[in-house]
């Protein structure tokens, strides 16, 4: 009767000191227990005497059989503890092994030196919080209201502010060192979401310059040279929709006619142009080529003769006022290739 | 050294080997382990060894009434039980010429 109870209390003692474990794992654990507490009492002795305390007993159990210490049967906190305790052991070995491919003995001795720059860049970027939350504009400098001077003076605060808080954090207590610790998690966040924004903002910046850079805005003037090499005159162009492309500057040569042509009044040379240009080129006085060079001449002949022949054709005209001045002056117009050669030679 | 250090390695082979030829209830067990010399061994940490095994398959097991106290339940080879120990007896066996190699040859005392 007294071993029975003794066997009972023992089985007890057990049972509650696993009582962490899930219901059925803990009683397959114990399915032979009765048993064996029966056998050892019938070879006399007390069961503490032989199989030590109950709970060294459950613990060796334990320790056997593999069982993790706790399954199902566990609080939500534990889990969390456990897991957090799983992260922590896999974080310290990552430590111990990334040390040494950097060069430290371990990789938080390295980002503990780096913790100063952290700071600073806390104060920058709370710098840049401030302003982004007054101005909405996220730069490189922290210009609140538009002033290089103000984001000077910012940063000249909040730097210094951060470094100081960084040098005496690790004194707080608990909960206000959390929520400096939340408060630089959340300012990573803010600085990369900001960084990706003003960055992305530079290339597009980038791009409009580049489109906006004009190839043709040196262009003062358009001549416009048809197939035999002579000037067009009142030229227009278009592009594909049909719409007149407007190259180079029209009042160019308000001054030209100005200065150059004695006759016409300032008056009548802005008058005219201020209508409607009549097309290229706006200045054809000053040509570039009388008559242009072309692919198919070789450009040693090509000039020479070409500025040539203009002139004479000019003071014939006036020099001899005779009716077969009219049909002299029409050959010009053909002295490409062989025909302009014929006169100098 | 401390044995029960030693036992803990290879507590899951020597259930094995004494199940070898018959099989046995837990408290059997123990009485066959601690007459092949092994003291030390816990009852706890027998009965631990035996369920793991059971759990990993090695082992079948079976109650026989018993008529002055609670059935007792008996534990056998299996096939599987069986490898197991030709197994883990060859690693052991492999383990343990590598450390009399290694202590004979420093002059270590048997």
């Amino acid at each position: 009767m007294n071993t029975v109870t003794e066997q009972d209390a023992y089985l007890a003692a057990v049972r509650a000191a696993l009582a962490d474990l899930d219901p059925a794992v803990r009683d397959e654990l114990l399915e032979d227990l009765p048993q064996h507490l029966a056998e050892v009492a019938a070879e006399g002795g007390s069961l503490t005497d032989r199989l030590g305390p109950p709970e060294a007993y459950a613990a060796e159990l334990r320790a056997a059989v593999g069982v993790p210490r706790a399954t199902g049967a566990r609080g939500l906190d534990e889990r969390v503890a456990g897991t957090v305790r799983a992260v922590r052991a896999r974080l310290g070995v990552a430590d111990r092994r990334l040390g040494p491919v950097i060069g430290y003995g371990r990789a938080s001795e390295f980002l503990r030196l780096l913790r100063p720059a952290w700071w600073v860049l806390r104060g920058y970027l709370v710098a840049m919080a401030v302003t982004v939350v007054t101005t909405t504009e996220f730069g490189l400098l922290p210009r609140l209201g538009g002033s290089t001077i103000a984001a000077v003076l910012l940063l000249a605060v909040c730097v210094p502010a951060s470094v100081w808080l960084g040098r005496r954090e690790r004194s707080f207590p608990a909960w206000p060192r959390r929520a400096v610790a939340a408060g630089g998690l959340v300012l990573v966040v803010f600085g990369l979401a900001g960084f990706v924004d003003a960055d992305r903002r530079g290339n597009y910046l980038d791009n409009t310059q580049s489109v906006s850079v004009d190839p043709y805005h040196y262009i003062e003037d358009v001549y416009v040279y048809d197939e035999n090499g002579q000037l067009v005159t009142g030229a227009t162009l278009y592009d594909q929709d049909g719409n007149p492309i407007r190259l180079g500057d029209l009042y160019r040569c308000s001054d030209a006619y100005r200065t150059g042509h004695d006759g016409t009044s300032v008056r009548d040379a802005v008058r005219g142009l201020d209508v409607e240009p009549a097309g290229y080129p706006y200045c054809p006085q000053f040509a570039p080529y009388q008559i242009a060079p072309r692919p198919g001449v070789r450009p040693t002949l090509a000039p020479a003769p070409t500025t040539v022949p203009a002139q004479p054709t000019a003071t014939p005209d006036p020099a001899v006022p005779s009716p077969t001045a009219e049909p002299t002056v029409t050959p010009v117009p053909t002295p490409s290739g062989a025909a302009a050669p014929s006169p100098t030679g | 050294m401390d044995t029960t250090q030693l036992l803990k390695g290879v507590l899951d082979l020597a259930v094995l080997a004494v199940l070898k030829d018959e099989d046995g209830y837990g408290y059997d067990i123990l009485r066959r382990l601690r007459a092949a010399g092994l003291d030390e061994v816990g009852d706890a940490s027998v009965y631990g060894t035996l369920r793991r095994l059971f759990q990993a398959g090695f082992l079948n097991s079976y109650v026989v009434p018993s008529e002055e106290g609670p059935h007792r339940k008996y534990y056998g080879l299996n096939a599987a039980g069986r490898d197991q120990l030709h197994r883990a007896g060859k690693t052991w066996r492999g383990f343990a010429s590598t450390m009399d190699a290694l202590l004979d040859e420093r002059g270590v005392a048997a």
